[in-house]
């Protein structure tokens, strides 16, 4: 289906980086407006679903790019301006669901989308985990607001929306390779 | 809907000076707060003038910031100024170790409850917020003309000249190319769902149906965008990206400016780790004038 070198960073990595940057920027954007009930600037975003697919389907450098580029774009397109921290967080996100990518085989078996799900999951949760601990130096929060005021809310809402939106994501993913043929 | 860039080109100081130098100053004034972590409003405050100079000097039109300078004000005055106020955490332990007038007390109740304490307003509390949420200001006011005030087609050069590899000079340029593509395609594919009778803006049940329900908008435009992935491959192949270094269409040169604006960054930077680890200046502590003005 693609190819399975896990840390392999060429021209496919490039423009799979780029493309899910893009989307995950766009998409963002669209939902920027709809703030989480949380302690600070912590959205809900059905776009984490696309960064951690981006992530599984094409490795851990497409789905850091992407977190890292997508994030910084989205929060350019809404006009806030670059908060290193959360898109290194997004980064991370990204980046370590693209760990399994090499032990995805079949994009619509249900073993493999639990696997896609659990590491995207991890991923979630050490990325979201990254930003609202830094946030305690930058933004001078907290442990207690980092945690329950930043880290739970992001975690809940990023989760959510992956375990729903991923397996429909790798589902179609799967009928689109196989017509493509690779 | 249209995704439009935020930046308009405006002749001003601030977008006349290289991208490289307000990023690389941006980094400088955040890492001079916070790696020798400065709570000092001696020092706090002057770089606060600093930034504030460069954001007026962006000559950014209110209406273009007013949803975000909201959106900053409820962030920095009732998140993080509330924040401190009340707990006096999230800066160095001396805010709430040092004694320290009790200006009043708020009384706070878990709801439905007898539960609950009174929190002491201390003027150490006080000033901690105050310079918290100037320091936090400090570095917002440089990140937020950023969109406004850099070109988008510059991003890429931008970062491939601070020293980032082709790829990844190349990912950032390809990905502000795609943007306006994909928002496009976005755009088309709500409107052709729209035309099925799909209704985004009564988006019906509980919270996973309606996360669920997103995906005829989401799908479509992820899986053609892969699709679209594999023909920018081949095409780049085809060109062979990837086997030598990449020359850039637009080239960057610094200017006198630019090279003033990089040295004050660097010298803040070091500056602010000096006077902290070699002579202990920048650490935290209630100036006595603002004692006096609270209490008397």
């Amino acid at each position: 289906m693609n190819d399975k070198n896990t840390w392999e960073f060429g021209t496919r990595q490039v423009v799979y980086g780029a493309i899910g940057a893009a989307l995950y920027g766009v998409f963002s954007w669209a939902t920027n407006i709809f703030p989480l009930p949380a302690a600070g600037n912590v959205t809900f975003r059905p776009a984490v679903a696309v960064l951690i697919f981006f992530g599984v389907a094409y490795g851990p450098w497409v789905g850091l790019l992407a977190g890292f580029i997508g994030n910084t774009l989205g929060d350019a397109l809404s006009g806030w301006g670059f908060y290193w921290n959360w898109s290194l967080g997004n980064g991370l996100m990204g980046m370590l669901p693209g760990l399994a990518m090499a032990a995805i085989i079949d994009f619509k078996a249900r073993s493999d989308i639990f696997k896609g799900v659990t590491w995207g999951t991890i991923g979630i949760a050490v990325g979201i985990l990254f930003a609202s601990l830094t946030e305690m130096f930058v933004g001078g929060i907290d442990l207690n607001t980092a945690l329950l005021g930043y880290f739970v809310p992001a975690f809940l809402g990023n989760f959510v929306v992956t375990v729903i939106l991923l397996p429909v994501l790798m589902i179609a993913f799967a009928a689109v390779a196989s017509r493509r043929g690779r | 809907m249209l995704v439009t860039w935020k930046y308009r080109p405006r002749n001003t100081i601030v977008q006349r000076m290289d991208p490289r130098t307000r990023l690389i100053f941006m980094v400088c004034i955040i890492f001079a707060l916070t790696i020798p972590e400065i709570w000092d409003y001696r020092i706090i405050l002057p770089l606060f003038l600093i930034s504030l100079t460069l954001y007026l000097l962006a000559r950014i039109e209110w209406k273009d910031v007013r949803r975000v300078w909201l959106y900053i004000s409820i962030l920095v005055f009732f998140i993080v100024g509330l924040n401190g106020l009340l707990s006096g955490r999230g800066g160095p332990s001396s805010v709430t170790n040092i004694p320290s007038p009790v200006l009043f007390e708020v009384p706070i109740k878990i709801p439905y409850t007898e539960i609950g304490w009174d929190v002491p307003i201390t003027v150490s509390k006080t000033w901690f917020a105050l310079n918290q949420m100037t320091r936090m200001l400090c570095m917002a006011i440089l990140a937020i003309p950023i969109p406004y005030t850099m070109d988008p087609n510059i991003y890429g050069t931008a970062f491939k000249r601070m020293g980032a590899s082709d790829n990844v000079s190349f990912t950032m340029d390809l990905a502000f190319r795609f943007l306006p593509t994909f928002a496009r395609d976005f755009s088309i594919t709500l409107d052709a769902q729209r035309a099925r009778g799909y209704e985004i803006d009564k988006l019906r049940g509980g919270l996973f149906a309606r996360i669920r329900r997103l995906a005829p908008l989401i799908i479509p435009v992820v899986m053609q965008s892969t699709v679209t992935g594999e023909e920018v491959i081949d095409a780049m192949d085809l060109r062979a990206f990837g086997t030598a270094p990449r020359t850039w269409l637009k080239d960057l040169k610094y200017a006198p400016r630019d090279y003033v604006l990089l040295g004050l960054g660097v010298l803040i930077f070091i500056a602010c780790c000096v006077l902290k680890w070699v002579f202990g200046i920048g650490g935290y502590f209630v100036p006595e004038f603002f004692t006096k003005f609270l209490v008397g």
